[in-house]
């Protein structure tokens, strides 16, 4: 919606600029989007004829122009127009005017010539609404144009324009008359609505002429039709134009421009059919028939989906309802009798079928948001009474109207309290009645069955006031007036309580206002009127205990340690695409194939909700690495979605998991560093620091499988059945599908498994009183032979005094046979209760020796 | 005999003196003078051929130059030991303007970092954080909000849908109905909703189809819009500093009544630039939505909406970081580029 302020103020005086207007506006909940000044950028662009027109000596496109712009000497300005001829009256821009479209116009020579300024297209001057010739053209004003006169005046741009952008529960804003009425009470001023009266000067009635017929009540409330006869089309006068232009409506004929103007002025959208081509003199709203045929005024054939609201005829469908009328009915030169519909659609049928046909207009838009039943007549009469008083048609008698259920007048109790205790204000009562009367809301007291509370309220009000009462005249009266004045302070406790807040009132809402249909609404509009600016603020009495979830505290953790740990923590989008599952090698057959499918994604590109993380980090490596970002160390803890069924029947399983990746350099660039590259084994230390801080542990690693990894290079960290992480290298074919040629290491979790597995209690360990024993033991085992296996058998075998084992070395090569491998364990014994002495772990030592003898074959190093 | 001592005094004294660089030498001048077999031991060994009268006179003087024979030694030595230490120290000497041994730093993602910092300030004003799904049913999302089908206002979030009834959810305040249906007797509530929210929106410097919102839900007695605004204007000081205004303007929602916008005052020119590349000159920056919520979103999901009253907020996490940490360009939160994260 946008209107310009020449329109407002044909109804109402407004003393304000347009942007204070603006503000007042938007303060009030009718936001003004932006307001377009007054011919800006046209200052200094004035109309002028061109009285002289010469070919340049030195081109074959520029003309020289000698201009008369209403003074003394003539004006030379060179064009490289091909429109202009001399006679026209043209807008020209003089040297210093700073164009709408940023052209700045200074004084030049083109081609030797002096040119003293330029001459304007409709597009160098933004006009929006201007005929298609002069967009690119000069724009040839009418012959008529008074000269020398600043061009904004006579294109009537010497005004300005609001663009609204209403909220959906204001429909009756989508309206000159409706933005009056709120100007009024903003403003303070007595709005002067024009008087709407149609002369029936022709002797037919309308009912004889046109039946009207409701077949779908539901979609359709009212049908009001009016004919006109003797019908002249010629272009609408300059004012209705001007107006129209201000609204961004293009003007197209007389019948046309008014049924736009009533619209925009009263807010009820109308249509023009032109009787001859309706067949069988009847007009029906009724749903479209599935695959019915609509031929519509921008002459193209749709068929109907079936359920769809159409205007027909006898023949045909004349129109759909609201949304775009009909070609064969619509209003030509030939046009001689013209039926006038205004008729009040079903909002949602409205909203489904423009939709559905692609197709917003002014019309639509505003039966969406729902035009006020009420007013058919009202619209229709001033749409009569505009076209007889340009002499345009002549009016029949009556007006045909279809009106099968009275629209009921909404009724809504309240109390003066009601309103101040939602709003935490406490405004006087007077105050939010004058309000709700300014707004159009029919306001009286009435008498209703006081609720046991509101009895009780008003009984404590009384209280506490006579209390107070009681003790200010007992301090300063004697015993007798104190008797003589406290009957009187009782009699006007009684009247206040009555008067004061406590009465409920009943306000008859406007029937304009379709937004408001309880107390809560009524509660808004004194607010919005009163002043947002001007409410108290105050915060929720009463203390609760702030917290999160145990699962939220722990993802948090997750974060804080990785991130500790040297990891970016990444956000990236819940989408993905088969592509990626491919790309992933994920099994035909595997359960993560199986994503939820949206049906309307954005893109071709994201079709399906993730199932893993692993697609989305992988993608965040590739962009790094293209970018050159060598070392990259992403981590992402976010949910994945599995369907419970395909198709999806219900909602989805969501899965909160973790992943992690890293790549590039084991420490920064720098020039203390070697700049080696990251391993398996930074990963998984990653893994494992990460469980340390949150307190997983007992668990055991052993190698394991993931499509996405190396089969050589992938470990499952695991505890009892339950898989807690899984850690590894990108197979290589992997890395290869992502664009990738480096090494990439990655590891996945599920946050609720780790969760289960963290220990429950965190206890403190006394430090040992006695002295540790270590023992270095050095082996020769197979090369396949795992190291964690070795450890498992030592620490099983180390007696009681074993305290724990941590490998330090890992040797093959040359010094020993290729498929062996050496490795070396530090050995740590110790007790609670005394110094051990060599032999305990000597002991130990023999025993850990012969079961990794008898268990791997291992032979000890020397 | 006291001649000769005055002489190995001065010799020794001397021959100290000379030494400038070599400890061992220091060394083998105290073995000389004064060792087992040096010369003052020598001299001393002389004494028992002194009369008994000089004796004592003699040993005085033999010890007054022992002292100050060790005296000059031990200088010396200080001397030299302090010299050889700083020739240490100078041939260790290293570029100290070499930057230092990096290591890698992770980051919080700047979403992480600003959502933080909103869920502090509530939990410290007593809001719990709840959570729901991001896929939801339509009836969580829209219905039981006042948002019945075909309601115009649905225009505003447009939706991926699953299938007709399931929808990624356009907004966290399904969770608000789910808490309240999880409640009974009108038990009183102080929540907020994180999460990621989806819509379909395509993707550029300031909309993307998925984002993160927090949602704000207080339920009780008496709760006011006055209570509203004072609830947000604190949070805004709170997130914006203490000189941040906040201004409301009536607006719509279909799940409160009243609603209204909200504008902070602009963190970057304060309203003083009128042509402030932030707020564009109007000193006003939209930051939320809220209200007071609607009687018939109490109703559908179990409060009596004559007993109760509540009001809502919703706001957008990646407004307030762009905001914060002045980022010109939503996607970059998206795009994961280290060179991003490693700024904060």
């Amino acid at each position: 919606m946008q209107v310009s302020t020449k329109w407002l103020k044909d109804y109402i005086e407004i003393n304000c600029s347009a942007d204070e207007l603006a503000e007042k506006f938007t303060m009030a909940g009718i936001p003004v989007e932006n307001v377009i000044h007054a011919g800006e950028g046209l200052e200094k662009v004035v109309t002028g004829k061109i009285e002289e027109l010469t070919p340049h000596p030195d081109s074959d496109h520029l003309q020289i122009c000698q201009m008369n712009i209403g003074e003394k000497d003539l004006l030379q300005i060179v064009t490289g127009a091909s429109n202009v001829q001399q006679g026209q009256i043209v807008p020209v821009a003089l040297v210093g005017a700073h164009l709408p479209n940023g052209q700045k116009i200074s004084k030049g020579k083109l081609r030797g010539v002096v040119s003293m300024g330029m001459l304007c297209s409709s597009d160098e001057l933004k006009i929006e609404v201007a005929p298609e010739d002069y967009v690119k053209g000069i724009y040839i004003l009418p012959e008529d144009t008074k000269i020398g006169v600043p061009v904004a005046e006579v294109l009537g741009m010497d005004d300005d324009i609001l663009e609204f952008e209403l909220t959906a529960n204001r429909g009756d804003c989508f309206s000159v008359f409706g933005l009056i009425r709120e100007a009024a009470v903003l403003l303070g001023e007595n709005p002067n609505f024009p008087e709407i009266k149609v002369r029936e000067d022709d002797e037919k009635n309308s009912a004889d002429l046109i039946e009207i017929k409701i077949d779908a009540p539901d979609l359709c409330s009212r049908f009001s039709a009016r004919v006109l006869t003797d019908v002249k089309l010629f272009p609408s006068p300059k004012w209705m134009q001007e107006r129209l232009e201000g609204a961004g409506i293009r003007a197209i004929n007389n019948v046309v421009d008014v049924t736009n103007f009533v619209m925009v002025e009263l807010g009820q959208p109308m249509h023009a059919y032109d009787y001859d081509e309706v067949t069988g003199k009847v007009l029906n709203a009724r749903r479209a028939v599935e695959g019915e045929q609509l031929h519509t005024l921008d002459d193209s054939n749709r068929l109907a989906k079936g359920g769809e609201l159409v205007i027909a005829d006898a023949e045909k469908a004349a129109g759909l309802a609201g949304v775009m009328g009909g070609f064969e009915t619509e209003i030509t030169e030939k046009t001689k009798t013209v039926v006038l519909e205004a008729a009040s659609f079903n909002s949602a049928s409205i909203r489904r079928t423009s939709r559905a046909v692609g197709l917003h207009s002014e019309a639509s838009g505003r039966f969406e948001r729902g035009v006020n039943s009420n007013a058919t007549v009202t619209a229709l009469d001033r749409a009569a009474q505009l076209l007889q008083d340009m002499g345009a048609c002549k009016v029949c008698k009556g007006i045909v109207d279809v009106y099968p259920v009275q629209k009921n007048e909404v009724k809504v109790q309240f109390t003066a309290k009601q309103i101040n205790d939602r709003l935490g204000t406490s405004l006087p009562e007077e105050k939010i009645l004058d309000i709700l009367k300014n707004l159009g809301f029919k306001i009286s007291e009435i008498d209703v069955e006081v609720e046991p509370e509101r009895v009780f309220d008003k009984i404590s009000f009384a209280a506490k006031h006579l209390a107070k009462s009681a003790k200010e005249l007992s301090e300063n009266n004697t015993v007798d007036d104190f008797v003589k004045n406290i009957g009187s302070t009782v009699g006007e406790l009684i009247n206040r309580s009555h008067s004061d807040s406590f009465t409920t009132y009943e306000a008859v809402v406007p029937d304009w206002r379709n937004d408001v249909t309880i107390m809560e609404d009524l509660s808004e509009e004194v607010a919005r009127i009163y002043g947002f600016d001007k409410i108290p603020v105050t915060l929720p009495k009463g203390t609760q205990q702030g917290r999160q979830s145990k699962i939220q505290n722990f993802i948090d953790k997750i974060k804080f340690v990785l991130s500790n740990l040297g990891m970016n923590e990444e956000v990236s989008f819940a989408f993905t695409h088969p592509d990626t599952f491919d790309k992933l090698q994920i099994p035909a057959d595997s359960e993560l194939r199986k994503a939820v499918p949206i049906m309307n994604p954005l893109t071709d590109e994201f079709p399906l909700l993730r199932t893993t993380l692993i697609g989305s980090i992988l993608e965040n490596a590739t962009r790094n690495f293209s970018r050159k970002n060598e070392d990259v160390r992403l981590f992402e803890v976010a949910p994945v979605f599995f369907p419970k069924n395909l198709p999806v029947t219900e909602l989805p399983d969501e899965v909160q998991k973790l992943c992690g990746l890293i790549m590039g350099r084991k420490d920064p660039k720098g020039w203390t560093q070697n700049n080696s590259e990251v391993d398996f084994y930074d990963a998984k230390g990653i893994v494992e620091e990460l469980f340390e801080k949150i307190s997983v542990e007992r668990y055991t690693v052993e190698a394991g499988e993931h499509f996405a990894m190396h089969p050589g290079k992938t470990a499952v960290f695991k505890k009892g059945r339950e898989i807690l992480a899984t850690v590894g290298e990108i197979h290589p074919k992997v890395a290869e599908n992502f664009g990738i040629n480096k090494k990439i290491f990655v590891f996945e979790a599920d946050i609720e498994t780790l969760m289960k597995s963290t220990s429950k209690k965190f206890t403190f360990e006394n430090l040992p009183k006695y002295p540790a024993i270590s023992r270095d033991l050095a082996i020769l085992v197979d090369k396949n032979i795992s190291a964690g296996e070795v450890e498992k058998v030592i620490a099983k075998s180390a007696g009681k005094f074993f305290k724990d084992v941590t490998l330090f070395d890992v040797y093959t090569g040359e010094r020993i046979s290729a498929d062996k491998k050496s490795l070396a364990f530090a050995i740590k014994f110790q007790s609670n209760e005394r110094t051990l002495k060599d032999e305990d772990a000597d002991d130990a030592f023999k025993n850990i020796l012969s079961q990794i003898e008898k268990n791997f074959g291992a032979e000890l190093r020397s | 005999m006291e001649n000769k001592i005055e002489e190995l005094r001065k010799s020794a004294s001397d021959a100290i003196k000379n030494i400038t660089q070599d400890l061992k030498e220091l060394d083998n001048l105290r073995v000389k003078f004064l060792g087992k077999k040096g010369e003052l031991t020598n001299l001393l060994r002389g004494m028992s051929q002194l009369s008994a009268e000089d004796r004592p006179k003699i040993g005085k003087i033999v010890n007054e130059a022992r002292a100050e024979i060790e005296k000059l030694l031990a200088e010396k030595n200080s001397e030299l030991k302090a010299k050889e230490l700083q020739k240490k120290l100078d041939s260790e000497k290293i570029d100290v303007t070499l930057p230092g041994r990096k290591i890698f730093q992770g980051r919080l993602h700047p979403l992480t970092l600003t959502l933080n910092r909103v869920k502090e300030i509530f939990i410290q004003m007593g809001y719990s954080v709840e959570e729901g799904p991001e896929v939801e049913t339509d009836y969580f999302n829209f219905e039981a909000l006042n948002l019945p089908k075909d309601h115009p206002a649905r225009d505003m979030q447009d939706s991926f849908y699953i299938t007709e009834e399931i929808l990624l959810r356009t907004q966290t305040s399904p969770v608000q109905a789910r808490t309240m249906q999880k409640n009974s007797n009108n038990a009183p509530i102080r929540m907020i909703a994180p999460g990621r929210v989806y819509r379909r929106d395509d993707y550029d410097a300031s909309h993307s189809p998925m984002f993160t919102q927090v949602e704000g839900l207080v339920i009780d007695k008496n709760i006011t819009f006055a209570d509203l605004k004072g609830t947000l204007d604190f949070f805004c000081k709170k997130i914006f500093g203490d000189s941040a205004q906040i201004r409301l303007r009536p607006s719509f929602f279909p799940f409160t009544e009243p609603s209204t916008e909200v504008d902070v005052s602009c963190v970057m020119c304060k309203g003083e630039d009128e042509h402030c590349k932030v707020c564009h000159g109007s000193g006003w920056l939209e930051i939320l939505g809220a209200g007071m919520v609607h009687p018939k979103v109490l109703e559908m999901s179990g409060y009596d909406s004559s007993k109760v009253s509540g009001f809502a907020f919703g706001m957008g996490i990646e407004r307030i970081a762009m905001l914060s940490y002045g980022i010109d360009d939503l996607r970059y939160f998206f795009d994961n580029d280290t060179r991003f994260l490693n700024q904060f």
